[in-house]
């Protein structure tokens, strides 16, 4: 019974549901919270979910890790695609850069001004 | 009262709207099947198997077929900690407010402090042998100096000038490499050394050598990061 959960298109199926919840809970965190540093931890929880994504599209429940062991001495077309496990190593670095400098940016909006939500912001004119 | 339902119609009608539209995407998302026809990956592992030696395929990709791609990536990572410490670096004298006054972790970090370093330097001298690599060990070896910093609160600081000195060579020696590849075999970042067997530490050429680089680069770079943010509070 447990083999029906097993397959690689219901598996497929499960992470895409999964990561949409998380860009949801991203998305939703970043337009309606007011402080300054959960729209930016909600971004980077929105980001997360491409990574799930991009990860888990590309599994398969009979293929291996391309990375040669004792078990699995050479390189074949039984290995899943390097490709985007690399190019989310990039993106995750990209994203926590991006991250710092914006939480580095609101601590100096902070010291500056004193303020942390967004409907107290009024620098550039008045709020009314 | 007529503003009142004119805003509750607007809110139904967007939800509405939205939940269309929630369900068509998931609708085409789910029906996208990967037909695992040959990609660029089965080719790359194709040539992986035998000019490299390197017995982890994605560290391969990172340092050596898209070798110039990690170069950009890491110039991205120095220009957001030089970012940050430009907003956050205005006054000298800063006051470390996350450090616990607990007994037990002031006594056991100094235990714990050499396996971590220890265990990040392995994770990255392996990265071209077992699941790893040169981010995965700074973001290690950056977590132990975080444990000090929690533990040992203002009596533990790092030297910023002997951290940007670490930083800047060997994002040098990087760049060295991949400019020694260029005259030795005419490209950039070219196999120069002679590649070993599958398996063992010394194997795979360069990868090794820039995989080291870029793993002293991101210690030393996110170790600045957390002290920037850990020491935000001036001295008054």
């Amino acid at each position: 019974m447990l083999d029906s959960f097993n397959q690689t298109p219901f598996l497929h199926s499960v992470i895409t549901i999964g990561s949409f919840l998380i860009l949801l809970i991203g998305l939703i965190g970043a337009l309606s919270k007011k402080n300054l540093f959960k729209v930016f931890l909600s971004l980077a929880i929105a980001e997360s979910s491409l990574f799930i994504y991009f990860i888990g599209m590309h599994f398969s429940v009979d293929k291996v890790a391309p990375i040669v062991t004792d078990q699995v001495t050479k390189f074949s077309s039984n290995m899943v695609d390097p490709v985007p496990q690399a190019m989310i190593l990039t993106t995750i670095v990209i994203g926590i850069a991006v991250l710092s400098l914006g939480l580095s940016f609101v601590i100096s909006y902070y010291k500056l001004t004193g303020k942390m939500r967004i409907d107290e912001m009024d620098e550039l004119g008045d709020n009314k | 009262m007529s503003i009142k339902q004119k805003i509750s119609i607007q809110t139904i009608s967007v939800s509405f709207v939205v939940s269309i539209m929630i369900i068509i995407l998931l609708g085409i998302l789910l029906n996208f099947t990967t037909q695992f026809q040959p990609t660029l990956g089965s080719d790359l592992l194709a040539i992986n198997a035998n000019s490299t030696e390197t017995a982890n395929a994605v560290t391969s990709v990172v340092t050596y077929f898209r070798g110039f791609d990690t170069l950009g990536e890491v110039t991205i990572l120095f220009l957001s900690i030089f970012g940050v410490s430009l907003g956050l670096e205005g006054f000298k004298e800063k006051l470390n407010i996350f450090s616990y006054q607990n007994t037990l972790l002031k006594i056991g970090v100094d235990t714990l402090f050499p396996i971590i370093i220890l265990f990040g330097i392995y994770v990255i001298v392996h990265g071209h042998l077992s699941p790893g690599g040169g981010f995965q060990g700074g973001v290690i070896i950056a977590s132990g100096f975080l444990l000090m910093f929690l533990a040992k609160g203002d009596d533990f600081s790092i030297n910023h000038k002997i951290l940007e000195l670490v930083e800047s060579l060997s994002g040098a020696g990087f760049i060295l490499i991949a400019l020694l590849g260029l005259l030795v075999t005419d490209r950039f970042l070219g196999n120069f050394i002679p590649i070993g067997e599958v398996g063992e530490l010394f194997s795979g050429g360069i990868i090794p050598l820039i995989y080291i680089f870029v793993g002293i680069k991101v210690s030393a770079e996110i170790t600045a990061l957390l002290e920037y943010f850990i020491r935000i509070k001036d001295v008054r």
